[in-house]
């Protein structure tokens, strides 16, 4: 085991995905292409290993597991097998070492973004594709409470489904390949997503840009209408739907809430001109480098000046319809028509 | 007198072919001139068998592809309608499935196979033929011969499912926007496209670009075409050029002046009309117009997109906006398939065939090489093994002697059964709703506007007014005699024709419509193409001074 086991994002690219997980190892590919991530560092799929040998978790979790015998195909004892080892983690104390170092990288960001107890996200990076890896804790903040959001972060990969799934593929079962990523909060004015392809048709002369007021977890979900910019990648003019957007989510004491939007904000575009201009020149770069269509999430801080405050939290490829199933089919039906003739 | 049969089984017989249709058109597009036997074999065997196939893999609801028969070197074809109502049912509801590849991912289905095609070839290239056993030259030649028939399979259905979406294409924009294909808008809308036949007459701009620098354009300047190769060899210069051109010819040079016969030679055998393209280029001199004449075609286009977009109600945008995508793509394809398909495989023949005849002339069996294209696959696989136990040039002697007499007297148009007339015939053609007809062979009929007081009347290829004067160019040899500036006259055009378009002005063909090689190229270089004037080249002499309105699709003598 490596002794490193936290990296700042600029040490790390997409060739490091099974060191600190996929969205990670993303973060830093992105920092490394010059996008703007909100600043912050990740943890290894070591430090997990690390804090599981040290504080004693591991031993305890493989005697649990040959205590309870067979686990394969019995759903009553993988649930319990899922509450009896997450509680097992989170019942460690991170030991002191580790929790020193962890502390140390956390007053560094405080220093960097000039910040006391700057609030920070905690998100799992999963280094393969595995259930029980979505666990996020937002506007967390100080050392403890951060040292406490991991370890529950760590736990996560312990859901019933990822016993499951563990068993299915023969993993061993303290094992977890998850990294966590720590982000700086950002003082979100609007957030959203963007697509260098039209998801619908195809059609990848086109960026679509969609965002609300407020954090991008309300356009992600879906439940509100965003404004919705459309853009020619060519010659960038662009067409607009500007809604009415009534609720946004905000940052709460506790996490997330959703609130009203002002409102004199309501019937506003939640972009400026700058700013549209500034997310498109970027997906487009981004989109040239992976040579495949990307669907990026971004976010628009509020404190800062443009383009510092223009962030991206997010890229992958873009997963969209070669062509929309019913729309080839109702061609396919015109095309018969033309032998009617 | 009539030897043998040079194609078995599909030879034209009045008596019998009438009964079974009564109308069999000549394919002058590909048989005149008249067809070598061995060219003829081919192309009757397996155009007919790929058209069939197509129609069948996508089960075309109406038509089940062309029969075909040869006579006196030329190919005659009529259709194979669908029969009965239900069974046009049941083929629609097969066409709808079969269709959908085109439409799903057209890109994916058609590069798959030139990636097929070409691993044929280059398997087919791998033979040394001078070197080879005269069982492998045999067993080379049968794999051309297989070779040739999947090409006219993968030919026939991309050609008539890439087709049937751009007859739905023009189809709409007639119904939902007011165009139709004789429309400027609607020909903006699917130009300003690369593709291989033009990014392969780039390179040889390119060689023309690169002599200028090197100094060798004298070169170019001072000799005839054929005498190029020649001088160049004679400095080290030159023969650096003449290694990469030649490089140059092994990649793309798989093609001879004449698309549809083996009787010429391949570029890669001689460079002679490659070379005399990039001298036509040095005397031009200027940039690759084409580079040029695109910019202004790609933001046409994106005018005309926008345009016609605008008409279409929000709501069907999505699936109307994919269909001229489809249909974009008919252009392309219609250029590409002659590069990757015809030519190259007829290329393969020639080269299987020749390495063949050589042996064949080695052993005793024929007197020259190119008496090869002068037997069938029956009659080569008889001396294949052992060409010194056999003595062809009896079949040779009498098929040669034959061939010089279809020269002499040019095919009927059309055989019609007695009784019929040609308005009919054509009515047929139309009622089968066979794409490839309709969109190549046929076309729209021109309409004649006395009130215009033209002296012929034509349809739109591609938009635009000229005025130049006429060059009547009736075979593919005659080509060096275009002049910049001119307005090319002819039958039809193919790929081979395409760098003349970088110097004339205009356009006017007797046959064709909008996915003809004449208009798709007009249109790439913004030059008007009047077609269908079915008289052009009978009324319009060389050296005449003309107009051509191909927005009117009008053509005015002016010195009479």
């Amino acid at each position: 085991m490596r002794q490193k086991w936290i990296y700042w994002y600029d040490e790390l690219g997409s060739e490091h995905n099974d060191l600190v997980g996929k969205k990670c190892a993303n973060l830093g590919e992105m920092t490394r292409l010059g996008l703007r991530v909100p600043p912050g560092f990740a943890i290894s799929v070591d430090g997990y290993e690390k804090f599981m040998e040290e504080s004693g978790a591991g031993a305890q979790i493989r005697r649990y597991i040959r205590e309870s015998g067979d686990l394969a195909g019995n759903v009553g004892k993988q649930v319990e097998a899922s509450r009896a080892i997450r509680s097992i983690i989170e019942s460690k104390d991170m030991p002191k070492a580790m929790e020193q170092e962890l502390q140390e990288h956390y007053l560094r960001l405080c220093g960097l973004v000039k910040m006391e107890r700057v609030p920070v996200a905690v998100r799992s990076s999963g280094a393969i594709s595995m259930p029980g890896q979505m666990e996020t804790y937002l506007n967390v903040q100080g050392a403890r409470e951060l040292t406490r959001k991991v370890i529950r972060v760590w736990s996560s990969a312990f859901t019933t489904r990822a016993i499951a799934f563990r068993l299915e593929k023969k993993m061993e079962m303290e094992k977890a390949p998850i990294g966590v990523a720590v982000l700086k909060m950002v003082n979100a004015k609007c957030a959203g997503v963007c697509l260098t392809v039209m998801p619908t048709t195809g059609d990848t002369s086109k960026i679509i840009i969609e965002g609300n007021w407020g954090l991008g977890e309300s356009v992600v979900s879906g439940e509100i209408t965003p404004d919705q910019f459309i853009v020619d990648k060519e010659c960038g003019e662009y067409e607009c739907t500007i809604s009415e957007k009534q609720r946004m989510v905000c940052y709460s004491p506790t996490g997330t809430a959703t609130g009203q939007v002002p409102k004199d904000l309501r019937c506003k575009p939640c972009l400026d001109d700058l700013e549209l201009k500034e997310l498109v020149r970027i997906s487009k770069s981004v989109e040239e480098h992976f040579q495949v269509p990307q669907d990026m999430e971004w976010v628009i801080d509020h404190d800062l000046n443009f383009p510092e405050n223009v962030f991206w939290v997010q890229t992958r490829p873009a997963k969209y319809a070669k062509v929309k199933r019913d729309d080839s089919e109702y061609l396919a039906e015109l095309m018969t028509r033309i032998f009617k003739m | 007198m009539k030897v043998y049969d040079v194609v078995p089984g599909l030879e034209f017989d009045p008596e019998r072919d009438l009964e079974q249709s009564p109308a069999w058109f000549l394919d002058a597009t590909h048989s005149v001139p008249p067809w070598t036997p061995m060219f003829g074999w081919f192309w009757i065997n397996f155009c007919r068998h790929g058209m069939q196939w197509g129609a069948e893999k996508l089960s075309l609801p109406t038509v089940k592809g062309w029969d075909w028969r040869f006579l006196n070197g030329g190919g005659y074809l009529t259709l194979l309608l669908v029969k009965s109502e239900e069974e046009k049912q049941r083929r629609e509801v097969e066409f709808k499935k079969a269709i959908l590849p085109f439409i799903q991912d057209y890109d994916g289905l058609w590069n798959g196979f030139v990636k097929e095609i070409l691993g044929r070839y280059e398997n087919l290239k791998k033979l040394e033929t001078d070197k080879a056993t005269n069982i492998e030259l045999l067993d080379n030649f049968e794999e051309t011969i297989d070779t040739c028939r999947r090409m006219w399979e993968i030919h026939m259905y991309m050609m008539y499912g890439t087709y049937t979406a751009y007859i739905l294409f023009e189809n709409m924009c007639r119904s939902l926007v007011g165009i139709d294909d004789t429309s400027p808008v609607f020909h903006h809308v699917v130009s300003g496209f690369d593709n291989k036949v033009f990014q392969v007459d780039k390179r040889l701009w390119q060689f023309g670009q690169r002599a200028i620098q090197e100094g060798l354009d004298d070169v170019f300047k001072q000799k005839e075409a054929p005498d190029i190769r020649e001088a160049l060899l004679e400095t080290p210069k030159g023969q650096a050029f003449m290694k990469d051109f030649t490089d140059f010819l092994h990649e793309d040079g798989w093609r001879m002046q004449r698309m549809s016969e083996i009787n010429l030679p391949t570029w890669v055998e001689d460079p002679t009309p490659a070379l005399g393209m990039v001298k036509q280029f040095i005397l031009k001199g200027g940039s690759f117009n084409l580079d040029d004449e695109r910019a202004k075609l790609v933001t046409k286009r994106e005018e005309a997109e926008k345009e016609i977009l605008s008409k279409i109600p929000a709501e069907q945008r999505g699936w109307f906006e994919q269909l001229m995508r489809l249909a974009q793509k008919s252009g392309i394809f219609s250029e590409e398939h002659d590069h990757y398909l015809d030519l190259y495989t007829h290329a393969m023949m020639r080269r299987s065939a020749l390495g063949l005849g050589k042996r064949f002339k080695r052993l005793g069996a024929l007197d020259h090489e190119e008496d090869i294209f002068f037997l069938i696959p029956d009659e080569v696989r008889r001396a294949g093994i052992n060409p010194d136990q056999f003595n062809m040039r009896y079949i040779i002697d009498r098929r040669k002697e034959a061939w010089h007499e279809w020269m002499k007297k040019p095919n009927p148009p059309a055989i019609l059964k007695d009784g019929f007339d040609m308005d009919q015939a054509m009515g047929v053609l139309i009622q089968s709703n066979d794409p490839i007809a309709l969109k190549v062979v046929v076309g729209s009929m021109p309409q004649v506007r006395p009130e215009l007081k033209a002296d012929l009347y034509g349809t739109c290829g591609s938009p635009g007014v000229a005025e130049g004067i006429a060059r009547v160019i009736m075979t593919e040899d005659e080509l060096h005699l275009v002049q910049e500036g001119d307005i090319l006259v002819a039958v039809s055009t193919s790929p081979s024709w395409t760098p003349v378009f970088s110097l004339i002005k205009g356009v006017v063909v007797d046959r064709g419509a909008s996915l003809s090689h004449a208009a798709i190229v007009g249109r790439e270089y913004g030059i008007p193409v009047v077609m269908n004037v079915f008289e052009g080249t009978a009324k319009i002499k060389s050296g005449q001074r003309i107009k051509v309105d191909a927005n009117l699709g009008t053509v005015y003598i002016l010195d009479k």
